[in-house]
């Protein structure tokens, strides 16, 4: 992930360290790309990476299985929907409501060079992967040269 | 809250884990029912497994904790980002109607779900009038 590493970067209790300020640098930045609705605070949350050529969201889905989540691609927008599971019977008094609920639907604009059409999406422990590929076209190419 | 039942730990617990643990530290969203049966706690812990969690119950105190994993962010470089990531712990202080013996814990979809049930002698019981 970090471009140089060494000596204490190596310590693997860093790992956790080095991850949260790396994603704190990236915070509020937008890369140059118009995502649409932004923000801390937005729902659910979104955290947006690259690796190599591709784009890789991560989206904090807690409490959705994977069926009941729905994602769609129309050009560059990807929208992620969920249905809330149903709700467990309260027959007695909350001493503590802090946590989400209800279905979401959210919209993500993604840069030109990656491909929704091609999007591949794993959800594991409440957590959202979305892979989008590179273009084909972006990709560096070798060019033959012809002599005459 | 109104009897003081459930009550977080004081912030300077907080800071003292803080000292002693790599990363920081996040205190989940958390709901708590309570039922005539006992106390039901949800917690939102995406990104942790089944193999990362604790739940440990301390004389009346039960602390939920949960390490995720930077494994999977090898080679990804955030371009913009909503959250921070880091291991989830909470702490709550139980009133000794609890059944401690009885605590059971479970975790799907990153929520951990825990069951505190009361103690039998703490539930209303009828009493019949002959």
């Amino acid at each position: 992930m970090a471009l140089f590493r060494y000596g204490a970067d190596l310590d693997p209790a860093n790992a956790l360290f080095r991850l949260q300020s790396e994603l704190e640098r990236a915070f509020d930045s937008r890369a140059g790309h118009d995502l649409g609705l932004l923000g801390r605070g937005v729902h659910p949350a979104c955290n947006m990476f690259r690796s190599g050529e591709d784009v890789v969201l991560r989206i904090e889905v807690p409490g959705f299985a994977p069926e009941n989540l729905a994602i769609t691609s129309q050009g560059q927008t990807l929208s992620v929907a969920g249905k809330a599971p149903a709700q467990p019977e309260a027959s007695g008094s909350y001493h503590r409501r802090e946590r989400r609920r209800g279905d979401f639907s959210r919209s993500i604009q993604l840069p030109r060079e990656v491909d929704p059409a091609r999007a591949t999406a794993e959800c594991k422990h409440g957590v959202l992967t979305i892979r989008v590929p590179a273009r084909e076209e972006v990709k560096p190419r070798q060019i033959s040269i012809t002599g005459g | 809250m109104a009897n003081g039942e459930i009550a977080r730990d004081s912030a300077k617990q907080r800071t003292e884990d803080q000292y002693t643990r790599p990363g920081r530290t996040y205190q989940p969203s958390v709901d708590i029912l309570e039922t005539e049966q006992g106390l039901r706690l949800w917690a939102d812990m995406p990104g942790v497994d089944q193999g990362s969690i604790d739940v440990e119950l301390v004389d009346d105190v039960i602390t939920i904790s949960g390490r995720v994993s930077t494994a999977e962010y090898e080679n990804l470089s955030p371009i913009y980002t909503e959250y921070n990531v880091g291991n989830y712990q909470a702490r709550f202080r139980l009133s000794n109607k609890i059944d401690g013996s009885r605590i059971s814990a479970k975790l799907a979809n990153g929520v951990l779900e825990v069951e505190l049930p009361k103690v039998q002698a703490a539930k209303p019981r009828r009493i019949e009038i002959s």
